[in-house]
Parts: C-alpha cells; sequence; structure tokens
C-alpha cells in the first residue's frame, strides 16, 4: 500500500477554527465545537448550493458536458470500488460501461421500455459481465488481472459493440430521453440525483461490514481471510457492484447525446478512466468524483480558456492540448501525489467530515493511492 | 496445405513484430519487474524520428532511398534507447510507493504523453513510411504473396534474439539477470544496479525503435499511437503466453499470437460467419487459455 505522509499546504491558518475544537478528555477524541459545527455547515451548505447552480449557470451549449461530468463522476466511483477498496485494476472499464449504454438503448429502442427499465437493465447487465470478469480475478492478480481487462476491453469495443443487431452497427443505438427529461437541464438535474445516490451508496458501502471486508481484501488477502473474510464472495461482490455502477453510468452517458455507438468506448477511453480514478485519488470517493468530473470538462475548460484569457499560457494551450495535460497529471500524481486530490485537499476533506483541520495522526492520514496484488497468477 | 501455409505467412507477418515488441516487455521485465506499456510508444516515436529524417521535414514525402532508411534506422534506434532511458529516469524509478501495478499505470501515462505529443506535433494523418525491400515473392503451394518485408522482420527478430541469448551470457548479461533476481544481493556483489536498469530500458527502447520502424513498414504508413494500437497488447499476451520471463518464450509466444490471429481471420473468412474482430477474440482467448491452465507460460520457469 502506497501510505505517504500527507503534505501540508501552506495555508494552514486560513481555517484556524479547527484546531479550537476540543478533544475529549476521557478517549483524547476530537470533538466539533459549536462554532465550528456552524462554521462547517455552512461551508458545506455553500458547496451543495453551489454545485446545484452549475446546471442553471453555464451556457446552454454546455449543459451536456455538466450531465458529462456528473456520469465521469459515477464511472470513476465504479472504477473506485475496484481501483481504490478492493486493489484491482481495471484497464478496460469501457467494456463495462458500454454494456450498460448499449443495454439500455436496446431495452429503450428495440424492445419499447421504458427509460427506468433501459437504467434497470443496464445496471443487470453491467454486474454480469463484471461477475464474469471477477470469476477470473478470482485466479489471477495484479499484472496479468490488468492485461485481461485490457484484452477483455479491445475484445468488447471491436465484437461486442459491432453486433449489429444488438447495437446499430457503425451507425450506432439511439437511446432517447424520457419526455420530461428532454430538457438538457433537467436531465443535468436527473445526473446530479443519480450521482448523489452513488455517493450515498458508496458511503454506506464504506461505513458497513461489507465495505471493510473488501478494502480488507486490497491490503492483504491472506490476513482478510484469517480474520473470517470470505475472499472469494468478497472480490466478486466488488466486481458486481462496480459492474453496476458502470452499467448505470453508461446508461445515462447514452441518453446525453441520445444515441451511443461503438466509437464512444475505444480502449483509450478506458485509460482515460483508469487516469480520472487515479488523479482524484483511489479509495477517495470526494476525490475520485472530482476526479472523473475534472476530466469531462478539462477540453471544454481549455477551450474556453483559450477563447477568452488572452495571456500566456492560454493564448498558446487549447482543447488540443487535452489528452497531453491529463496524460501529464497522470504521470505527476503518481510521482508527486499518490494519493491525488483527496491527498492534497486532505486537510479540507478532514474538516468537512466534522474532524479537525489538522492532522493529528492515526488511520485517516493513510493516503490509498492505487494498489494492486503482487505479480501472478494463485493457483 | 494451402490453408496451413497462408495460416503460417499471415501469422508471421504480424507475429514477428509482436515479437519483437514482446521481447522489449520481456526485457525490461527480466530487468526490472515491471510491465512496461509504453513499450509500443517508443517504437512509434522513433519511427517518426527516422521519418524526420527521410523526408526532411514533417510535411514533406519520406524519400525512396534506402541508403536514407539506413541512417534512418540509426537515428531511430538511439532515439528510441535515449527515450527508453528517459522513461526510467524520469518517471518509472520515481514513482510513490511503485508496485508493479503502479509502475504499469505509470508507463499508461508515459504512453499516453506520448501518443499526445506524437499528435500535437505531427496531427492525425497517416504519413507514407517505407520498407527496407519492397515487392515479394510468390509462395508455391499456398498461392499468397510474401512481401520480402516479412523476411526482413524474420531476420532481424532472429538477429536480436541471438544478440540477446549472446548478451546474457556475458558478465554484464548475467549481472543484468542477477538484479532482477535479487537487486539488494547483486548490489552487494558489487553491480551497478542502477545501471543495469537504465541498460534494460535503453535496450528496450532500441528494440522498441526496430519494432516501429518494422511495424510501421507492414502498413507501408505512420500515425501517431501506431504501435499501441495496433502491436502492444498482442505483444503483452505473447510475452506472457511464452513466460513472461523468457526471451527467447517471448518472441515464440509473439509468433504464436500472430498465427492465432491469422487463424481467426481465415477461419471467419472461410466459413463466411459474420463475426466482428476476429483478431481480438483470438488475443483474448489465447490470453485467458495460457493464464487460466498454464500461468507460467510455454518457457517461462517461474511467474
Amino acid at each position: 500500500m502506497t501510505a505517504t505522509a500527507t503534505r501540508r499546504p501552506s495555508g494552514d491558518d486560513v481555517v484556524a477554527e479547527g484546531r479550537r475544537g476540543n478533544r475529549n478528555a476521557d478517549d483524547g477524541r476530537f470533538v466539533v465545537s459549536p462554532q465550528g459545527m456552524a462554521a462547517r455547515v455552512a461551508v458545506l451548505v455553500g458547496l451543495l448550493l453551489l454545485v446545484l447552480a452549475i446546471p442553471v449557470i453555464v451556457p446552454d451549449v454546455y449543459t451536456n458536458v455538466v450531465s458529462r461530468a456528473a456520469i465521469y463522476a459515477i464511472i470513476a466511483l465504479s472504477m473506485n470500488v475496484l481501483v481504490g477498496y478492493t486493489g484491482q485494476v481495471s484497464l478496460g472499464h469501457t467494456a463495462f460501461v458500454g454494456v450498460g449504454a448499449f443495454a439500455s438503448g436496446y431495452t429503450m429502442t428495440e424492445l419499447g421500455l421504458p427509460f427506468g427499465a433501459g437504467i434497470a437493465m443496464s445496471a443487470f447487465t453491467g454486474a454480469v459481465i463484471a461477475l464474469g470478469l471477477g470469476f477470473v480475478a478470482l485466479r489471477l492478480a495484479g499484472l496479468y488481472l490488468a492485461l485481461v481487462t485490457i484484452a477483455f476491453a479491445l475484445f468488447a469495443q471491436e465484437t461486442l459493440f459491432n453486433i449489429r443487431s444488438l447495437t446499430g452497427g457503425g451507425a450506432g443505438m439511439p437511446a432517447d430521453r424520457p419526455a420530461f427529461l428532454i430538457d438538457d437541464t433537467r436531465y443535468a438535474y436527473f445526473c446530479f440525483f443519480m450521482l448523489a445516490l452513488v455517493l450515498a451508496f458508496d458511503w454506506r458501502l464504506t461505513a458497513t461490514r461489507l465495505g471493510r471486508a473488501i478494502r480488507a481484501l486490497r491490503d492483504d488477502e491472506r490476513v482478510a481471510a484469517s480474520w473470517g473474510v470470505d475472499v472469494a464472495r468478497f472480490k466478486l461482490l466488488a466486481f458486481v457492484i462496480s459492474g453496476i455502477l458502470a452499467g448505470i453510468a453508461g446508461a445515462l452517458f447514452a441518453s446525453t447525446e441520445q444515441i451511443v455507438s461503438a466509437q464512444d468506448f475505444t480502449f483509450g477511453v478506458s485509460l482515460t478512466f483508469l487516469s480520472m480514478t487515479v488523479v482524484g485519488g483511489a479509495g477517495n470517493r470526494w476525490g475520485v468524483a472530482q476526479g472523473g468530473a475534472l476530466f469531462a470538462v478539462l477540453p471544454t475548460l481549455l477551450e474556453r480558456a483559450h477563447e477568452n484569457f488572452h495571456v500566456i499560457p492560454f493564448t498558446w494551450i487549447n482543447a488540443r492540448f487535452e489528452p497531453a495535460i491529463a496524460a501529464l497529471l497522470l504521470v505527476l500524481t503518481l510521482i508527486f501525489y499518490p494519493g491525488g486530490i483527496a491527498q492534497q485537499q486532505a486537510h479540507l476533506l478532514r474538516w468537512l467530515s466534522f474532524g479537525p483541520w489538522k492532522s493529528h495522526g492515526g488511520d485517516d492520514d493513510k493516503v490509498a493511492g492505487i494498489t494492486g496484488g503482487s505479480v501472478g497468477a494463485r493457483p | 496445405m494451402g490453408f496451413v501455409l497462408r495460416i503460417l505467412v499471415f501469422g508471421l507477418q504480424a507475429g514477428a513484430i509482436y515479437a519483437l515488441v514482446a521481447l522489449g516487455i520481456a526485457l525490461v521485465y527480466k530487468a526490472t519487474g515491471i510491465l512496461n506499456f509504453a513499450q509500443g510508444e517508443l517504437g512509434t516515436i522513433a519511427a517518426f524520428s527516422a521519418f524526420f529524417v527521410l523526408a526532411g521535414g514533417l510535411d514533406a514525402e519520406a524519400s525512396d532511398s534506402k541508403l536514407r532508411l539506413i541512417l534512418a534506422t540509426l537515428v531511430a534506434v538511439v532515439v528510441g534507447a535515449a527515450f527508453g532511458v528517459l522513461v526510467n529516469t524520469l518517471v518509472v524509478r520515481h514513482v510513490a510507493g511503485a508496485s508493479p501495478v503502479t509502475s504499469l499505470v505509470a508507463t499508461v501515462g508515459v504512453a499516453l504523453f506520448l501518443t499526445a505529443a506524437q499528435t500535437l506535433l505531427f496531427e492525425t494523418r497517416a504519413r507514407n513510411f517505407p520498407r527496407y525491400i519492397d515487392g515479394g515473392f510468390r509462395l508455391p503451394l499456398a498461392n499468397v504473396n510474401v512481401p520480402w518485408h516479412t523476411i526482413v522482420i524474420l531476420v532481424v527478430l532472429a538477429g536480436v534474439a541471438a544478440s540477446l541469448a549472446v548478451f546474457f551470457r556475458t558478465p554484464y548479461g548475467i549481472a543484468l539477470l542477477a538484479t532482477a533476481e535479487e537487486p539488494f544481493a547483486a548490489e552487494l556483489q558489487g553491480v551497478p544496479v542502477a545501471l543495469m536498469r537504465t541498460i534494460a530500458w535503453g535496450g528496450a527502447g532500441a528494440l522498441g525503435a526496430l519494432g516501429g520502424l518494422l511495424g510501421a513498414g507492414f502498413f507501408e504508413n505512420l500515425q501517431p499511437g501506431l504501435m499501441t494500437t495496433t502491436f502492444l497488447i498482442p505483444a503483452f499476451v505473447g510475452a506472457v503466453l511464452g513466460g513472461i520471463g523468457s526471451l527467447v518464450g517471448s518472441a515464440v509466444g509473439g509468433l504464436i499470437v500472430g498465427a492465432s490471429v491469422a487463424l481467426a481471420n481465415q477461419l471467419v473468412r472461410t466459413f463466411e460467419v459474420d463475426v466482428p474482430g476476429p483478431p481480438q477474440i483470438a488475443v483474448l482467448v489465447v490470453l485467458l487459455g495460457v493464464l487460466l491452465f498454464k500461468p507460467n507460460g510455454l518457457l517461462g520457469d517461474r511467474v
């Protein structure tokens, strides 16, 4: 596991209030003072309002980009269940997301069922595909599993997504929105709502025995087994959960542009999915959600900055630079901040979750980052 | 008979390039325990430098002069080796808390960056790329044309495999093996571990360059990301199939993957079934088959 010391941003004193929180005399646990509580609630409500205002604030042409940001955040959370919690690296997440997208399109267009059925179907198919890969993961770990996921994504891209009767071939498969979501702004709010559901689910997942068991697998499967964790069952469960989330994201993705085709899910996109999870900070839900949103809006941000800011570097950087910048972000994250955005925001995130601003050591300070089992196949 | 020969011919054409890339992957893996996802792009970058020499610029057409191609080859090999060393020096060595998987993801980042940089510099359009020997000959019985280029690739592959085999008998080669086996003990024995790793990455870069040149010649054109999208994954599978620590195994594995892909293509064509993407199916089946039934690979003695 890549635990490194948390780096302190220079602005340690920006919110000095947290330090005034009391230490409980009995067990030394941090207790938030009433003023601290008020400040945290105020900031949280402010952030929530800010996020909720985004679909209304942005110009209409970019509303779908906002939806895309929420969808990428869900995809990053789906990746996070495998990469962050279980320590299984998936280089082929487009397979899950793509299957979900086409399943939703097929259900609505070919079977004539409503949008809700499309989402349910995509969650189901995502789970089934992920379960299949999960069985492979029971036998393989680390690098070998990563290779299988790439090969599988390529297979999905070239074979599965080109079966004309299921995916419409090169023309693509329409995935219409229901009448009440035709409006782009409404659709963006719907995507936000789904993201909120996924975040709440993720929170419950990590807070329960199930989540602890899954995360125990990441650190050491044998130790986990010795504590009575049924390794095979929980690993499969992690894959299924990841597949369900990816499938749902796929359904939302398909209905954003209301058509989906194989070109949307080339395996390069898989590498983007992995990058955003790592840059966000594998293992931390708020980090990976931000990572997903960042990668979704990065091209648009660069283009807008290029058009509106007439200063260096924006005069010569435009959307064409996005892949290079994204790749650079990935490499720099791995070298300097293995815990990604979450590591950089460690103080803020701790403070916002009703903890102290400054760390006082202990388990909270561990930065998960990306891990991975040892090389090799287990017999 | 004709069917088998055709599969062999088509299989060797692509398979020999898979094998070259797989050799580079195996070399780095042997020395450092890292799966290098950037092995393909090291080749594409090198091939672009060769194109620059051939065309005297990025927008001109590549010259047909074979003498110039030889010069371009030398430049490309040096550039490939330099990039291999750079990837190790700038990125891989510094990856914080590196598990093998983290290092793999770091090389994914390098591959993405190299592809993105190529796209920025050279745009996405394809450029003509020459072969060392044009034309081909007709193989009797099989009724197929064998390009001389295939023979060139096979000769290069054999030469590279032989020189690597010789290299690993020399004290330097043995030091490299020791570095991989037990870096700390090697250090105690006076092996300059960091230098040995640099050599392995440089060698992998040079191998990548050969792969890139021959791969671009295979398609007779060159575009950003070429080696990653077409040859990298089958090469990985070839390396695993042969036993990833084994150089000979990687070469053989690459050839077998090539033959499997050709077989899948021929089967689909012969029986006229409408299955999209037979190469990808073959690659996935071979990978799953070898990992589930013979995880050490054909010639690998350890995982």
